[in-house]
């Protein structure tokens, strides 16, 4: 793939996504325009159903949009055959998960290695980098675990060290911490961040707007829009419109950080099956 | 892609291991398919390969004629309504074995008629003895040896018979039996001779010479007002080379002297040791029926545990596409999956039908079954074809997955 050095990663326009047919129908995204630039981290919030997690499985590839422009790397994704989209999932892109999605057949070091085998990376060679890998994330001596042993802060961090696996240019976490306690929350940021500073460009979807502190650009979406974005606006107004928009749906969730027990983790969860 | 193969083996080995007894339940299907595949191949092969080695043993250089037109034997019908040439009069006549003595290149010319009825000696009888009438030539072409006293020849007494061994023990209690007296249809017979045993009651003369009592066409005539009732007339040809202008010949002879009706077929080589029996096609039909409708039921099992595997690994399907898995892959691996146990259930199935041929054919019949690399071809690749067949649909259903459908469902 030729790639302009100066085009964004990631351009979107006017980015549609309905679901249903006639009367049922759902308009998720409606009309997103965004440009990411590389090396960007990015923390995009808002409530639920309003489209974040669409609109990251459409960056992902997981995903079509029904209207609109998707440029990666400055080349439209539409006209593309989903074995390319296979192709540019494997080579370019990172998946991180809130509920995780290891293999549970396979060991850490066999699902960490496991997007290298569709790069067609011979075994050996496959488990060698899955191990430097899982050596950077202090996971080395829980290699041969199962996933079940693991405990939710060490799981998070193989996905993690999975997604990073094939050095992919673009890393989307869907609320990667969701799952997790504040101060595991925060040993995934931390590693996040330091992906970040070696030069990743990181989308992350969030409901705990405590952790926008790492992201270098917070984007607050409503209703299939982008609502603010602190690269256009000016920081104050995001600050309040964030706060303000976030009181009906996550009330709590500024005050996890002093609350070390799981039960705010625990009813963000239930709030986001709610919305699925 | 090499590597990719490898790598979805390893898979499919994981995954089938973990659950081993669907697994095998599901081989099983296949295994008793290509078992019986394997049963009627074996033992068929041996059988026709019994009759070559007689064949070549004698030279290859023997050929049969037999009454009607080539016999169909594979046909259903045939089958169905058993011995369909049994009750007609024979179309061969002695006339034609004159004609077919003149035919150039022919050494000896041997009749085999066969006369239904008792055979008795004293208090002991048996029915199912065949009572051949044939002359003295039969010794040469079908290589009969006579163990006690002489065959029949043209100076013998119409009353003279020689017997099987087995027929000799059966009737007298001996093989030691020359001189004794015993009834065919109410007449009596004078023991010549006594053959050796020879332990081949499948040949191609269809008649177990050890159970036989032969006697000169002669004698066989009385038994049928007089009229020869041929079943089949043997040829020896003077050497293997001549053979193919002896058959000919005879065709030309003989159509000669039936009026250009095509009532007879001349048989050599293959043809001639093809089994003949009714009987054996119908066990053959029915193994094969049993074969067919086993391969396609293991073929459904193999289908059904395939969807279950893929609605259970739907999680995984999702994450490995999320990962860069391109729709081939997941084909490729689901369908390695399925032809593992196609495969397997095929090597399983190979194994057990020689263990059942071997059991078969030491209790019940002479010969061993046949090896051959042909039917282990056929065994793995009918599993490979059920294994691939019936995996495509499962695996192209896990492979049309949406992604993001599939990462949410739970387990």
């Amino acid at each position: 793939m030729k790639t302009n050095p100066d085009a964004p990663v990631i351009a979107l326009r006017g980015l549609k996504k309905r679901y249903g047919i006639g009367d049922a129908e759902h308009t998720v995204l409606d009309g997103v325009d965004l440009v990411i630039e590389k090396g960007e981290f990015i923390a995009i919030m808002g409530p639920s159903g309003c489209g974040k997690t669409t609109l990251l499985n459409i960056l992902g590839l997981l995903d079509r949009a029904d209207d609109g422009d998707y440029f990666l790397a400055d080349r439209s994704v539409e006209s593309l055959s989903a074995r390319r989209h296979a192709n540019i999932r494997s080579e370019q892109i990172g998946f991180v998960f809130q509920n995780f999605n290891l293999v549970p057949r396979l060991n850490v070091i066999e699902n960490v290695a496991l997007p290298l085998t569709y790069k067609g990376i011979r075994k050996t060679k496959r488990l060698q980098l899955a191990s430097k890998m899982l050596q950077t994330f202090h996971l080395s001596e829980r290699e041969y675990y199962m996933p079940w042993q693991l405990s939710g802060g060490q799981t998070q961090r193989v996905a993690i060290a999975r997604a990073l696996v094939n050095s992919p240019s673009i890393v989307l976490a869907d609320e990667p911490t969701g799952n997790l306690d504040s101060k595991a929350s925060h040993v995934i940021m931390e590693e996040l961040s330091d992906i970040h500073k070696r030069g990743n460009t990181i989308i992350m979807v969030t409901h705990n707007p405590s952790l926008t502190t790492y992201a270098s650009r917070v984007i607050t979406m409503l209703d299939g829009k982008i609502d603010s974005d602190t690269k256009t606006l000016q920081p104050t107004v995001k600050v309040d419109t964030t706060k303000k928009r976030l009181d009906t749906h996550a009330a709590e969730a500024p005050k996890e950080k002093t609350l070390r027990s799981r039960r705010p983790a625990k009813r963000k969860t239930i709030k986001k099956g709610a919305s699925k | 892609m090499r590597l990719l193969v490898l790598n979805h083996i390893q898979n499919a080995y994981d995954s089938l291991r973990s659950t081993r007894m669907r697994t095998n339940l599901t081989m099983l299907g296949v295994t008793i398919g290509v078992a019986s595949i394997t049963l009627i191949l074996s033992l068929s092969g041996g059988a026709t390969k019994v009759i070559t080695d007689q064949v070549d043993e004698l030279g290859g250089n023997i050929a049969v004629v037999r009454p009607g037109d080539v016999p169909q034997t594979t046909r259903l019908d045939n089958i169905a309504s058993p011995m369909n040439h049994s009750y007609a009069t024979s179309s061969l006549t002695e006339r034609d074995m004159k004609a077919i003595r003149l035919v150039p290149g022919v050494e000896a010319v041997a009749p085999v008629m066969l006369v239904g009825g008792n055979v008795a000696a004293g208090n002991n009888s048996s029915s199912n003895t065949p009572i051949v009438a044939t002359t003295p030539d039969l010794i040469s072409i079908s290589n009969l040896t006579v163990k006690d006293g002489q065959f029949i020849d043209s100076v013998t007494n119409r009353d003279t018979a020689v017997i099987g061994a087995q027929l000799s023990v059966d009737l007298f209690g001996t093989d030691q039996s020359i001189g004794q007296n015993f009834k065919i249809r109410g007449q009596d017979f004078t023991v010549i001779g006594v053959l050796k045993r020879a332990n081949k009651p499948i040949n191609y003369n269809n008649i177990d010479f050890d159970h036989a009592a032969i006697v000169s066409l002669e004698s066989g005539k009385s038994f049928n007002q007089g009229v020869a009732q041929i079943q089949q007339i043997d040829i020896k040809a003077t050497d293997q080379n001549s053979l193919p202008s002896v058959v000919e010949g005879t065709k030309k002879a003989l159509g000669a002297a039936h009026k250009n009706e095509h009532d007879f077929s001349v048989l050599s080589g293959d043809d001639l040791s093809r089994p003949t029996s009714q009987l054996f096609f119908a066990v053959a039909a029915a193994m094969t029926a049993v074969a067919a409708i086993s391969l396609i039921v293991g073929g459904i099992g193999i289908m059904n545990i395939m969807l279950v595997t893929v609605a259970e690994r739907t999680r995984e399907i999702g994450i490995r596409k999320a990962l860069g898995a391109s729709n081939g892959h997941i084909t490729a691996q689901f369908l390695i999956e399925s032809l593992a146990i196609g495969i397997g259930g095929g090597l399983f199935g190979y194994i057990a039908g020689y263990l059942l041929a071997f059991i078969v054919s030491r209790s019940v019949l002479t010969f061993d079954p046949l090896f051959s690399w042909q039917i282990a071809g056929l065994a793995i690749g009918t599993s490979v074809v059920v294994g691939i067949l019936f995996g495509l649909y499962p695996a192209i259903r896990a492979s049309r997955k949406d992604p993001i459908e599939a990462l949410r469902q739970y387990h």
